[in-house]
């Protein structure tokens, strides 16, 4: 009998804490409900309180006046696509590469080398960023949006990642097909990458949505409008299009962030399969 | 490894051919690397220690940089508040984040796992200048969204950002609202590795929830807390963009952190030794804080 209150107690304990976090969560979607429901408003009712969090209307006149305005924001879309398409592209390639010789193959200075690129973590934007910047001067690669891919073809972070997810399989059919004579590229080719397809998919989300939210770095490198990257050109279409267009700038956000939260919505399982692989085992 | 068994028979070619293939392919990724990361670094450090004017020429000027940056009562300021919105920003992003994952950490329906997934997630996904942009319509003084709830349940606004004594708090607030679910993630992992028979077994013995965190929990997902307390230090040590978009530094100095200093200094001013000098202490302190923790958790974890 006692035992059976003290099991419905601690349900009970359970759903009133769901419920708490629960409307923290709500809580936290918020920004983005009011966000979304902004670039629906009017303009000339943009201001206008209470708040709104829900769509008045889907009345897309604030996308084509987007689309209409003097920023070329198509640009500066297709600018963004292309860093984080170029710069995911080649994290899965050069980290994957790297991965594997360092959690399957063994030559002289392996660790050494494994052990450099880790401190590699540890080194912020703000310290490679000056030198970078002199030299992309030098050789034109300043508001080009290529140049701020070049900075990021490869990561430490993405070694490490897929090492670690290296290290986490079995090793039998490497070598088999090791015995067999199979090369190794060819190994890695046919046996290693499709077993890491949960880990590829990991990476590339991860990169392409840290590369298309890089300010710091775009801001320095790409100060022309139409080199820009979005999330540089948002401040800037903000003061343009002036305090009174809102909607405006609510608009544009949304289409902003419209490809991370589709990909978090379709890949969530990935998302949090990579970032709780990084934290746990390090 | 994988040779082991061929290498009494070719012990030396394969080895060699092992190694060859090793090396193509940390090709791509080592030169990579070594010229956007290492020589990049190596150049800031040199330029710390220089004047540097590609028109009249530059010279070596020692510690010059460095006197300069922890003489100047201004650059002092920047660095304190850069230090104490690191130590807040990562407090609460780590605890928060922590106490949603213990809450978290219990049988629900798999849709609402998701559904708090998505909710505490999302903002970790977005740009800190999209999510900056929007809070500051959120902070504004008449027409702010907070504001307005404050007023309505008949409290004094509040300048959230013009306010110099509210503005670092209020960049805060924005900060664990965005950073805060990346940790809870990693915590509910960690916590799912917790094992259960030693939390049962503690349970029926009687020992009450909140001694039993602080006994079994914590200490059992310790690294992964060390692990979060640095992420989140090495973030935080770097804010810019929400400084930037949210107040620009001010009011005065209030909120200018040291990523604002060195843009400012290395690309508004010309100053670039002075900007590399700046970036240069940034390092260290991470660097500092990484050891710290390879040394305490060396020290503490898993006794």
């Amino acid at each position: 009998m006692s035992a059976f209150r003290t099991h419905a107690a601690r349900r009970g304990i359970d759903w009133a804490i769901i419920l708490v976090v629960g409307v923290l969560a709500i809580g936290m979607l918020l920004p983005f409900l009011w966000l979304f429901s902004m670039s629906f408003r009017p303009v000339s009712q943009a201001y206008q309180l209470p708040p709104s969090f829900l769509p008045p209307s889907l009345d897309p006149a604030n996308y084509q006046a987007v689309l209409a305005s003097r920023i070329p924001f198509l640009r500066i879309y297709a600018n963004s696509l292309l860093i984080a398409g170029l710069v995911t592209i080649g994290q899965l390639v050069t980290c994957t590469l790297a991965a594997f010789a360092f959690a399957r193959l063994r030559f002289r200075g392996r660790d050494t080398l494994f052990f450099i690129l880790l401190v590699g973590l540890m080194f912020p934007a703000q310290v490679t960023i000056l030198p970078i910047y002199l030299g992309y001067a030098r050789v034109g690669l300043t508001n080009q949006p290529i140049g701020l891919a070049l900075m990021y073809l490869t990561s430490s972070f993405g070694v490490f990642l897929m090492r670690q997810f290296m290290l986490s399989q079995p090793k039998a059919l490497e070598e088999a097909a090791l015995m067999d004579g199979a090369g190794y590229f060819k190994i890695f080719r046919r046996i290693s990458l499709p077993q890491l397809r949960p880990a590829l998919s990991a990476l590339g989300i991860i990169t392409f949505t840290q590369t298309w939210n890089y300010y710091f770095q775009a801001r320095i490198l790409l100060g022309r409008e139409e080199s820009m990257t979005l999330p540089v050109a948002m401040d800037v279409l903000r003061g343009y299009l002036g305090s009174g267009n809102l909607s405006l700038v609510m608009a544009a956000m949304s289409m902003s962030v419209l490809p991370v939260v589709l990909l978090f919505l379709f890949a969530q399982k990935f998302v949090i399969e990579g970032i709780t692989m990084s934290g746990i085992k390090n | 490894m994988t040779a082991a068994p061929l290498q009494k028979r070719r012990p030396s070619d394969l080895e060699r051919a092992q190694a060859r293939a090793g090396y193509l392919f940390v090709l791509p990724t080592s030169v990579l690397y070594l010229t956007f990361v290492l020589a990049p670094v190596t150049l800031t450090v040199i330029l710390s220690f220089s004047f540097y004017d590609p028109m009249l020429g530059s010279r070596w000027v020692g510690l010059e940089n460095y006197t300069r940056f922890f003489s100047d009562p201004r650059s002092l300021q920047i660095f304190w508040n850069t230090l104490r919105f690191t130590f807040f920003a990562v407090t609460f992003n780590v605890s928060v984040g922590l106490l949603l994952a213990v809450a978290l950490n219990r049988a629900m329906p798999a849709w609402l796992l998701y559904f708090f997934r998505l909710a505490f997630f999302l903002p970790v996904m977005i740009a800190i200048a999209f999510a900056a942009i929007v809070w500051s319509y959120f902070f504004a003084d008449d027409l702010g969204v907070v504001n307005y709830y404050l007023r309505l349940f008949g409290l004094p606004g509040v300048r959230w950002l013009t306010d110099s004594s509210v503005a670092m708090t209020s960049i805060i607030i924005m900060d664990v609202w965005k950073n805060t679910g990346f940790f809870m993630i990693i915590f509910i992992a960690a916590l799912q590795g917790v094992p259960k028979s030693l939390m049962e077994a503690a349970a029926m013995d009687g020992t009450p929830a909140w001694r039993r965190f602080f006994r079994i929990t914590l200490p059992y997902i310790s690294p992964v807390v060390f692990f979060a307390i640095v992420y989140a230090s090495i973030g935080a040590l770097q804010v810019y963009e929400s400084i930037v978009i949210l107040t620009q530094g001010g009011p005065g100095d209030a909120t200018r952190s040291l990523s604002i200093l060195i843009v400012e200094q290395g690309f508004g001013s010309f100053q670039i030794g002075y900007a590399a000098a700046i970036s240069v202490v940034m390092t260290l302190v991470i660097l500092a804080i990484t050891a710290l923790q390879q040394f305490l958790s060396r020290k503490w974890v898993h006794q």
